[in-house]
C-alpha cells in the first residue's frame, strides 16, 4: 500500500465514510427507492438516539473506560419525562428531572471508577442493572403512551427541516460541539492522553481522577437528556425502552474509529459510525434480507473495524533492518 | 561555579522496614553534567523519584534554586524547574509529538489549544537539539532514542534548572549515545544542571564532569570525574574490590550444539549461518536493531523464518514453536525481562518453576511446595536476595529479577541457553555473579549463545564474536583476535578506527 492510501486509512473515519458511501450507492442500484428522501430521513430518525449517546460514549471510551449503563438511564428518563407530562408537569421541569437523573448515576458511577479505582466494565453493568431495577419497580407494567408525550418533543420526533428530522439536526449539533471540545479544549485532549498511557497521564501531572469523574458525569448528563431524544423518537415508553442500546452505541462508537482501548476517536467518527449500522440494516431490508442476517452482518462490521485498528497499530512499527539489500 | 542549583541534605526515606535512603546528600551546580552512580538497591532511584515529586523524605533538606523544594507532586516538581527523563519514555503513543512535548499543559488561545503554537514550538526546540523529528506525527512507533529527545523537548520547554536522565543510555545504539551526549552538553551550557545515570562507566567518564556515588542509601563519595578513576568509583559502589568482572574461564569446547545454516527473514536478516558447541560462549554483537534478538527469537521459535535451517544436537528443528524449541533444550532469556522474562505479579516460586511444572507435577497437579523446592534451590545457587518465596518477583530489585528469569531456565536444564543483554540494567556486583554463573555453567557443558551491546561483557565473556550490522553478519573474531576497536569498526561499518 503506498503512503498517501496508507495516511488516508490511519484517518479512522475516512475508511467509515467510505463504506456507508458504498453502502448507499449499491443498494440505491438495487433498489431506488431507497436513496429516496423517505429512505434518508428513515436513517436519520433510526440513529438519532444513538448519535446522542454517542457522545458521552465517546469521552468515556478514549479514556480507556466503558459506560453501559446509557440504556437504562435514556430510558428511564424517557418514561419519566413522558410520565411528568401527563401529570400536567412543565417540558423544562421534567428535563431538568431527565438531566438530574443522567447526573446521580453518571456521578456515581465516576465516583466509583474515579475515586474507588473500581473497574468501569463492572460498575457500569451494575448500575444499568439498578437503573433498569429502579425504572422496573417505578413503572411496572404502565406505559407512556402517545397522547402523554410533550408536545414539543413530539413534534420534534414527528416533523422534519428539508426533509431531515429534527432529532437528528439535534442530535447533530450536539456531535458537533463535542467533536470541537474534543478537539480544541484542554480538559477533553487530557482524556486522550488518559487512554493512551495511563501511567503517563499521572506523571505528566493531569488530574485523572478529576477528568475521569467528570467523564462519567457527562455521560450520564447525555443519557438522562438522551431520554427526550429517545420519546420523541419512538412516541412512547415502557420498562422495556432503552434496553439494549448501549450495545448499539458502543458498536457505533467502535466502527466509528474511535479505539477500545482508548487514545483515539472523534465524536464525528461515531456518528459515521452509527449512519454505517443504521444503513446496512436498512440496506438489508430494502434488499428484503432477513433480520438475523442483519445483526450477523453488524458483527461482522464490527469485526471488520477493530481488524483495521489493529492492523493500523500493528503496521506502525518499523522493521526493516537490512538495508544492504532487500 | 556558581552557588549550588540543588542541594540535598540528611535524606532518609524508610519503605515499610526498609531503609531506602539513610542521610543521603547531593549538590549540583548550573552548567554541570553530574554522575549519580551506585549499585542497584543503593537508593538512587529513591533519591530520584523524590526529586520527581513521586516520594516524600522523612527527614532531611532539599533547597532548589536557594528556595525549599515542595515534595511529593510531579506537577509541582515539574513547576519547579525538576524534569526527569526516564530510561524508556512515557509517551502517549496515540498523540502528537508536539501535544507530548506539551502533556497536561497544552497552550491555550482563551480557552481553546494552540495547535500551531504547540507545534512550532516544539519544532523550534527539535531544531534547537538538531533532531529532525516531525512535532505533528505521532508518537507510536518512535525508536526510544527518539522518545527521549521528545521527553528533553520537554525539559527544555518548561526551562528546568535539573534534567534528570535516569540511565538513558541502556537502550541505545552508540550512535544514538552520542547524539544524546551532544545534547546533554547543550543542556549544561544553557545553565541546566544535567544527572546522568548510568551503569557504563565509560559513558560517566567521558560525559560527566563531577561524579557522586551511593551505597545502602547514602552518599558515599563525590568529586571531579577528572580526578577519579573507575577503579575508586567500582571500589565506592561496592565497596569491595571486583578483581574480574568478567571472568569466562578456560573449558574444554564439545561437540556442536547448535548449527544454524544460511537463516534469512525478509528485512530482518539473510544469510546467518554459525554453529554453538558445548561448554562455549558464543557473542552476537553489533548495534541495538542489527537484528541479533530477531535472530535469537527465531532460533527459539517465537519469530518465524523465511529461509535456512537450524539444527538442534543434530536434528532439524521446527520454525516458530516455542515448545517444541524447549523440548530439544533451547532456552532464552529474552532482553525485556519485565515484559517478557517474568510474570510480574506472579511468586517468585511461580515463575522460577513455570518452565518444568511437567516435570514436577505429581498426577494432574502441580503442588506449591514442590515449585518453591525448585526456587529455594536456585535462590540458594544464584544467591537471590528475597524475603519470601511467595513474594510476587515485581518487588525484587532489577537485579534479583535477572536472577529470577535465569533460575527459571537453568532449571529446565537446556543443552543451549541463549541470552539477551544478561545484565541490562543490573549492578555491577549482581553482574559479576550473572558472568560468574554464565562461565560455570559452560564449564559444565552448556552451550551459550550471548547478544550483548556492553562490550566489555563481550570481550570478556565470549570464546568467539560474531558481529552483526544491518541485519547480516559481517565478521567473526575469536576470543584472542577480538579488541574493542575492531568489534566496534565492524559492528559500525566504519573503514578505519
Amino acid at each position: 500500500m503506498n503512503r498517501f492510501l496508507t495516511r488516508l486509512v490511519s484517518v479512522r473515519e475516512i475508511p467509515v465514510l467510505l463504506a456507508l458511501f458504498i453502502v448507499l450507492v449499491v443498494t440505491g442500484i438495487a433498489n431506488p427507492q431507497f436513496v429516496s428522501a423517505s429512505g434518508a430521513q428513515d436513517i436519520f430518525l433510526g440513529v438519532a438516539v444513538i448519535a446522542t449517546l454517542s457522545v458521552g460514549m465517546t469521552f468515556v471510551i478514549t479514556m480507556r473506560h466503558i459506560d453501559l449503563s446509557v440504556g437504562s438511564t435514556a430510558g428511564f428518563t424517557a418514561y419519566m419525562i413522558g410520565k411528568m407530562s401527563a401529570h400536567h408537569h412543565g417540558l423544562v421541569t421534567s428535563l431538568l428531572v431527565a438531566l438530574g437523573i443522567g447526573l446521580i448515576v453518571g456521578a456515581a458511577n465516576g465516583f466509583l471508577v474515579a475515586y474507588l479505582r473500581l473497574p468501569s466494565l463492572v460498575v457500569t453493568l451494575a448500575s444499568l442493572w439498578i437503573v433498569r431495577g429502579v425504572f422496573d419497580q417505578i413503572a411496572g407494567g404502565d406505559t407512556v403512551t402517545d397522547n402523554q408525550v410533550p408536545v414539543a418533543l413530539g413534534y420534534l420526533g414527528r416533523h422534519s427541516f428539508a426533509n431531515i428530522p429534527y432529532i437528528f439536526i439535534i442530535a447533530f449539533v450536539l456531535i458537533l460541539v463535542a467533536s470541537f471540545f474534543m478537539r480544541s479544549v484542554r480538559p477533553a485532549r487530557d482524556l486522550y492522553a488518559m487512554g493512551s498511557n495511563p501511567p503517563a497521564s499521572e506523571l505528566a501531572g493531569i488530574p485523572v481522577a478529576r477528568r475521569t469523574f467528570f467523564a462519567f458525569l457527562a455521560s450520564g448528563a447525555v443519557s438522562g437528556l438522551g431520554g427526550a431524544i429517545l420519546l420523541a423518537r419512538f412516541h412512547s415508553a415502557d420498562s422495556n425502552s432503552g434496553l439494549g442500546l448501549e450495545l448499539n452505541v458502543i458498536a457505533a462508537c467502535v466502527v466509528g474509529g474511535v479505539a477500545i482501548a482508548g487514545g483515539v476517536g472523534t465524536p464525528y467518527g461515531a456518528l459515521i459510525g452509527a449512519l454505517l449500522l443504521q444503513s446496512i440494516t436498512q440496506a438489508l431490508g430494502a434488499l428484503g434480507v432477513s433480520q438475523f442476517w442483519q445483526l450477523a452482518v453488524n458483527g461482522t462490521l464490527l469485526i471488520s473495524a477493530i481488524s483495521l485498528d489493529r492492523y493500523l497499530t500493528l503496521r506502525v512499527k518499523p522493521t526493516r533492518i537490512l538495508r544492504v539489500k532487500s | 561555579m556558581t552557588d549550588a542549583v540543588l542541594r540535598v541534605s540528611g535524606a532518609t526515606k524508610n519503605f515499610g522496614g526498609v531503609r531506602a535512603l539513610h542521610n543521603a546528600s547531593l549538590t549540583l551546580y548550573a552548567g554541570e553534567i553530574h554522575a549519580l552512580l551506585g549499585e542497584n538497591g543503593a537508593g538512587k532511584s529513591t533519591l530520584l523519584k523524590t526529586l520527581a515529586g513521586v516520594h516524600r523524605l522523612d527527614a532531611g533538606e532539599i533547597i532548589l534554586d536557594g528556595k525549599k523544594f515542595h515534595e511529593g507532586s510531579t506537577r509541582l516538581a515539574r513547576e519547579q524547574g525538576v524534569a526527569v527523563i526516564y530510561q524508556e519514555p512515557n509517551l502517549f503513543p496515540d498523540l502528537t509529538l508536539a501535544e507530548n512535548v506539551f502533556a497536561g499543559r497544552q497552550k491555550v488561545n482563551g480557552k481553546i489549544v494552540d495547535w500551531v503554537g504547540m507545534q512550532t514550538e516544539a519544532q523550534t526546540l527539535f531544531d534547537q537539539l538538531g533532531v529532525p523529528l516531525n512535532p505533528r506525527s505521532r508518537a507510536r512507533g518512535l525508536s526510544i532514542a527518539d522518545q527521549q529527545i521528545v521527553e528533553i523537548a520537554k525539559a527544555l520547554s518548561l526551562n528546568a534548572k535539573v534534567i534528570v536522565m535516569d540511565e538513558p543510555t541502556a537502550a541505545l545504539s552508540s550512535k544514538e549515545v552520542e547524539r544524546l551526549f551532544n545534547v546533554a552538553r547543550a543542556l549544561a551550557k544553557r545553565g541546566a544542571a544535567v544527572v546522568f545515570v548510568s551503569h557504563r562507566l565509560d559513558e560517566v567518564f567521558e560525559l560527566t564532569d563531577r561524579l557522586t556515588v551511593m551505597r545502602d542509601g547514602a552518599t558515599v563519595g563525590t568529586g571531579i570525574t577528572l580526578d577519579t578513576t573507575e577503579a575508586d568509583v567500582i571500589h565506592l559502589m561496592v565497596g569491595r574490590e571486583v578483581s574480574e568482572l568478567f571472568p569466562k574461564g578456560f573449558h574444554p569446547i564439545g561437540d556442536v550444539v547448535l548449527s544454524v545454516k544460511n537463516l534469512a527473514h525478509d528485512g530482518l536478516f539473510e544469510n546467518i549461518s554459525f554453529d554453538v558447541r558445548a561448554g562455549e560462549i558464543v557473542a552476537l554483537a553489533g548495534l541495538v536493531g542489527s537484528g541479533r534478538s530477531e535472530i535469537a527469537r527465531a532460533i527459539f521459535g517465537v519469530e518465524k523464518y523465511s529461509h535456512g535451517t537450524i539444527t538442534m544436537l543434530g536434528k532439524e528443528l521446527a520454525a516458530g514453536s516455542p515448545s517444541k524449541a524447549m523440548a530439544v533444550g533451547i532456552a532464552l532469556v529474552p532482553e525485556d525481562r519485565r515484559l517478557q522474562g517474568l510474570f510480574m505479579a506472579a511468586s517468585i516460586a511461580k515463575n522460577s518453576s513455570v518452565t518444568i511444572l511437567n516435570r514436577i507435577k505429581k498426577g494432574f497437579l502441580v503442588r506449591s511446595k514442590d515449585e518453591a523446592e525448585i526456587a529455594k534451590t536456585w535462590g540458594e545457587t544464584l544467591e537471590l536476595k528475597y524475603a519470601d518465596i511467595n513474594d510476587p518477583v515485581e518487588r525484587l530489585s532489577g537485579g534479583n529479577q535477572q536472577k529470577v528469569v535465569l533460575a527459571k531456565w537453568l532449571a529446565s536444564q537446556p543443552a543451549l541457553l541463549i541470552v539477551d543483554e544478561p545484565t541490562r540494567g543490573i549492578d555491577v556486583g549482581t553482574k559479576a555473579q550473572v558472568h560468574k554463573l554464565l562461565s560455570d555453567e559452560a564449564g559444565k557443558g552448556l552451550a551459550v549463545l550471548m547478544i550483548s551491546s556492553e562490550l566489555p561483557e563481550v570481550l570478556g565473556m565470549a570464546d568467539r564474536i560474531l558481529v552483526m550490522r544491518e541485519g547480516l553478519m559481517v565478521k567473526e573474531f575469536s576470543r584472542a583476535e577480538a579488541t574493542s576497536a575492531n568489534v566496534i569498526a565492524a559492528a559500525t561499518g566504519a573503514v578505519t578506527v
